[in-house]
């Protein structure tokens, strides 16, 4: 198939193997001489470990410890706090302390039940607000400041005609990947080769380096057919990669850890729960004079990747506003729970639920429609960021509101509604709608400074194109959509461009597969790979093309003064949510979704259908339907079915539209859209539950128990 | 390691009952409670630790018929095949189509959910409502129990390891009445109840005549009280506030939910009230 308009959709590569279920994920292999890993974890949140005993171990069974591990006893992300088996201190429950391995799961099992550990125990900390209370040095794990004097805020204040102070609450949420987490390491005399289900094939190689204290050719990583990440297998595969490689270097045997859901969900990484302060004056009219944001993230037991998910909170901690006099500081701070780690949006959909709450508060106090007032102060091109940064491209959220308001005849379903809600005690309908954007790529100078990535397009002697590239398609389609780009560049057929499951082996560093940077970032250097490539095209023989990352200009980012260009790009979206209440059960019905998306181009139309429904589906249910909850310590919803993500009933058709507005630095103008999709679907399905509740919320998710219980005090207050 | 276990399907229903006399059986219906029930980590199947008798393909548990007044529902009946029957009443289906998803209706029985005795499934609170009768038969032959005596507390029942549950038996099903089956979950397919409510009620010349309501999820075992119920028979339509707040009050004393993962015991306890206030102060109430 050769492609006129790259935005029309293909076959994606991996549809047969997928919907034949002939593709085989990591559960799904075997190899010679491999043997099951299965962890024993801290049954306690805080503790020193006093003594390990181990049962007696039958023929063929090993155990697998920090005593085995060649390196440094941490996974390597960012900071050294992560022991890849806890020796000494245990700081959650779930913590692995050591590996049994042997050829049966379920002897396996059993000898878990006989090993015997003794512990110290200390006073753990279990919720973030324990942790803002008692906050400590030792307890901070990450912190920034930045924005307009607080000097000159409070001379502000003292001005104003009002202060307004919010605080907000924002759950846990869980990626519920259809596949769980899973890894394999291969052993041979010289090699290890560790395959599994991941985003970031160079962070497991390196964390592998830095475990195994081995040569750059000793290990060897693989990405295995991966059945969604959403951030879940950014950085939590690290640490498996280094328990199936250690242990393999251990037994000398090929070994498989593979999680059923309900490890997966009481032991891997979540999204931060967060805390968010606002205080805002106002002038008579309700204007906006000056606004503070603190924040506070729930990092978990160590900080793995919490100080980025930070920054880019922050960053967006002011959403689509041009608020004037802004200040905005936050911390991460540590709990004895699960650690919180990457999930799609990364700290934004934190502080859009929060902003766009807390604007859609002012509104009403300012007795405007909360679109018309968000609008007022809705970011043009040429404006400052909250970073001292700019929006230098054109921006089209105005079109793009204009566009869905029609399209939904929001302002003739307020008016219905209020009148149906007159007439229904019991049903009660509301509309909301949520502004929101996504900056594209890593934060800062992230892309220059560490990732500096690198392509290469191999053509072999009978003219076959590869991409060698270290990216992994998740089900987002990246097999499908970087395939197209070089194909409409070589101008050939798309079905005659291979893009072979990475082996590093085989690819440079291109990067993690995270922050909407793939389609952006690593599809314009194959862009411009794929160029030179049909420029020096030799029929017949072998060639090769490499490309570096080029950066744009911008202002540069400085991490300590948080000032500069944040992202080279940002994509823009639009949300209006229609639901209905029932008001003596709380349950929500979603009646309609509406979405309008600016991403520069649509590489492919369902794949980006995809990323729409499916962002929406995960960005609404954070909003009022997922809830996972940790007591003392412990997680509670280890099922699927307790935790409640959408099922097929629970979503409605969702109505959408991209709009074009091609970005230089993309290829074929496209800009990141992976994201995006997710952040507005909360903030708008609260502010409908308010419309239809004529009330106020500071928290999501908003679950049936939390508006009945408001719902109860509003009753209670009307006497 | 291979594992041998003993599983036996016989063609009868007969054969299947001597084998029940003669050794303590796990009986698999659609065995969507058992192999959950039973269910171990990740590779290694699960452990049922008695042999294994399979029933849901006798065709003596599958029959739907009409006896005298009464409906006569065969325990191995599955959820898809209930839907389907012309003789099942209609706020039955509509509390079947509540049940899990398709594939799982597929193959759970109505005599399964029954005897697993779980506080949150979803047809007991209309068997109650329904004084649905169960007929147990055994190699001694048959025996009748009430559902509100045969469940006893989770997973808890009244039944001789020797006999099966083969027909639940609605008794002149509330024909005249208006029945009403609500279902409170986390999400729309595949959950479990956080509180459910069942009501019925026949009325005659603006008096009532019977009224019934069974609460799911509130406690170990559906809540149902024929003595409260007792105090509505007689009184008109719509019933005035004083009466409906008397009822509320009453099964605000008796309904004592737990919280849990899945809800909390001040929303059940909520919830239930007002599906039950509801239910009392509608304005009229049409048979269906
Ligand atoms: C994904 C999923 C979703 C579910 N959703 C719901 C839901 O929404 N609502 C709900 O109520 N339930 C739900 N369930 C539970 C289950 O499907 C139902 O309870 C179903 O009715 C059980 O029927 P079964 O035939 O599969 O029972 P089985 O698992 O075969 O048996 C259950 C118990 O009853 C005994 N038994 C079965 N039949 C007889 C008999 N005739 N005589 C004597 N003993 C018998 C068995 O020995 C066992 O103890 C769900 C289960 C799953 C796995």
């Amino acid at each position: 198939m050769n492609l006129k308009n790259i935005s029309t959709s293909v076959p994606k590569k991996d549809h047969k193997g997928k919907v034949s279920g002939q593709l085989p994920y990591i559960s799904d292999v075997k190899v010679e001489n491999m043997v099951y890993g299965v962890l024993y974890r801290s049954p306690i949140a805080y503790g020193k470990i006093i003594s390990i005993q181990l049962p007696t171990l039958p023929e063929g069974y090993e155990a697998v410890g920090a005593e085995h591990i060649p390196g440094p006893n941490y996974v390597k992300i960012i900071k050294e706090d992560q022991p890849i088996f806890a020796n000494e201190w245990v700081n959650y429950i779930g913590e692995p302390i050591l590996m049994l391995t042997g050829k049966d799961l379920d002897i396996l099992y059993s000898l878990l039940n006989e090993v015997k550990v003794e512990f110290e125990e200390h006073q753990a900390i279990y919720t973030l607000d324990e942790a803002i209370k008692q906050k400590s040095v030792s307890s901070v794990l990450a912190n920034y400041e930045f924005g307009e004097s607080l000097e000159n805020i409070s001379a502000i204040e003292q001005g104003a005609h009002q202060i307004i102070e919010e605080e907000y609450d924002t759950g846990y949420q869980e990626h519920v990947y259809l596949e769980p987490q899973g890894m394999l390491a291969v052993y041979k005399d010289d090699e290890i080769i560790v395959q599994g289900s991941m985003q970031c094939l160079y962070y497991i190689k390196n964390a592998l380096l830095s475990a195994l204290a081995c040569g750059d050719d000793e290990v060897r990583v693989v990405q295995s057919p991966t059945g969604g990440g959403f951030g879940g297998k950014e950085d939590y595969p690290s640490m498996m990669a280094c328990h199936v490689a250690v242990a393999a270097r251990a037994v000398k045997k090929s070994v498989m850890l593979v999680f059923d859901r309900s490890e997966d969900m009481l032991v891997t990484t979540k999204r931060h729960p967060a805390k968010l302060k606002y205080r805002t004056a106002l002038d008579k009219e309700g204007n906006i004079l000056s606004m503070c944001v603190d924040i506070f993230l729930d990092g978990g037991a160590n900080v793995g990747l919490s100080s980025v998910v930070l920054q880019r909170a922050l960053i967006n901690s002011a959403g689509v506003y041009k608020i004037p006099h802004f200040h905005a500081k936050g911390y991460v701070l540590k709990t004895n729970t699960v650690p919180n780690g990457a999930f799609r949006g990364f700290g934004a959909p934190q502080s859009f639920a929060g902003i766009e709450s807390h604007i859609g508060h002012l509104s009403k106090l300012a007795k405007i429609d909360p679109l018309e007032y968000k609008r007022k102060y809705l970011v043009k091109q040429g404006d400052p960021t909250i970073t001292k940064g700019k929006f230098r491209d054109p921006i089209l959220v105005e079109e793009m509101i204009e566009d869905v308001l029609n399209v939904s005849e929001y302002k003739k379903k307020k008016e219905d509604f209020q009148r149906l809600n007159q007439q229904n005690q019991r049903y009660k309908k509301g509309i909301g709608t949520s502004l929101f954007l996504h900056g594209c790529g890593f934060t800062g100078s992230g892309e220059r400074d560490h990732i500096k990535a690198t392509v290469k397009l191999v053509k072999s002697k009978d003219d076959q194109v590869s991409l060698k590239i270290s990216n992994s398609d998740m089900g987002q389609g990246i097999l499908t959509t970087l395939c197209k780009i070089v194909a409409k560049e070589l101008d050939l057929p798309f079905e005659d461009i291979l893009y072979p499951y990475p082996d590093t082996k085989e690819v440079p560093d291109s990067g993690p597969t995270v922050a909407s940077r793939t389609t952006m970032i690593v599809g314009k250097l194959l862009e411009r790979a794929a160029k030179k490539l049909k420029n020096q095209w030799q029929t017949g023989v072998e060639q090769e093309i490499v490309e570096h990352y080029v950066h744009r200009e911008m202002i540069p980012w400085d991490e300590k003064t948080f000032t500069g260009d944040a992202y080279p790009a940002y994509s823009w979206g639009v949300n209006i949510v229609e639901v209905e209440v029932d008001t003596l059960t709380g349950n929500i019905k979603l009646e309609k979704v509406y979405g309008n998306y600016e991403v520069g181009k649509v590489i492919d139309e369902r794949i980006m259908k995809g990323q729409i429904d499916g962002g929406l589906a995960q960005g609404l249910a954070y909003g009022y339907l997922e809830k996972m909850t940790s007591k003392q310590g412990r997680i509670q919803q280890k099922s699927i079915s307790d935790y409640g993500p959408p099922t097929s009933l629970d979503v409605v058709s969702i109505e959408s539209k991209v709009f074009d507005n091609p970005y230089a630095d993309g290829p074929y103008g496209a800009k990141g859209a992976g994201e995006l999709t997710l952040i507005g679907g909360a903030p708008a399905v609260q502010a409908a539950i308010e419309d239809a509740l004529q009330t106020s919320f500071q928290q999501i998710p908003i679950t049936p128990e939390v508006i009945i219980e408001s719902l109860w005090m509003k009753e209670g207050e009307e006497g | 390691m291979v594992e041998k276990i003993t599983a036996y399907r016989f063609e009868r229903l007969d054969e299947t009952l001597s084998q029940l006399n003669r050794e303590d059986c796990a009986i698999i219906a659609g065995g969507t409670d058992v192999m959950v029930l039973h269910k171990s980590r990740r590779g290694v199947p699960p452990k049922i630790p008695k042999p294994i008798v399979f029933i849901n393909h006798l065709s003596e548990l599958k029959q739907v018929y009409q006896h005298h007044k009464d409906l006569h529902i065969g325990a191995c009946c599955t959820y898809s095949e209930l839907l389907e029957n012309p003789l099942i009443p209609f706020a039955l289906k509509n509390a079947i189509k509540t049940i899990a998803a398709p594939a799982i209706r597929n193959r759970g029985t109505l005599g399964g959910n029954i005897c697993n005795a779980s506080p949150a499934g979803d047809m007991l609170p209309l068997l109650y409502v329904y004084n649905a009768k169960l007929l147990l038969r055994s190699v001694n032959g048959n025996r009748m129990v009430t559902i509100s005596d045969f469940i006893q507390g989770p997973r808890r029942v009244q039944r001789f390891h020797n006999e099966i549950v083969t027909e639940i038996i609605l008794p002149s099903v509330l024909e005249d009445s208006h029945v009403v089956f609500e279902k409170v979950g986390n999400r729309n397919a595949d959950s479990i109840a956080k509180v459910s409510f069942a009501g019925s009620i026949r009325i005659s010349k603006d008096r009532i005549d019977d009224i019934r309501f069974a609460f799911g999820a509130v406690g170990p075992t559906i809540v149902r009280s024929v003595d409260i119920e007792k105090k509505l028979v007689g009184k008109t339509i719509p019933l005035d506030g004083a009466d409906i707040a008397a009822i509320g009050s009453a099964f605000d004393k008796i309904i004592r939910p737990i919280d849990d993962q899945r809800s909390t015991a001040a929303y059940r306890k909520t919830v239930a009230l007002h599906l039950l206030r509801y239910f009392l102060s509608m304005k009229q109430y049409q048979p269906n």
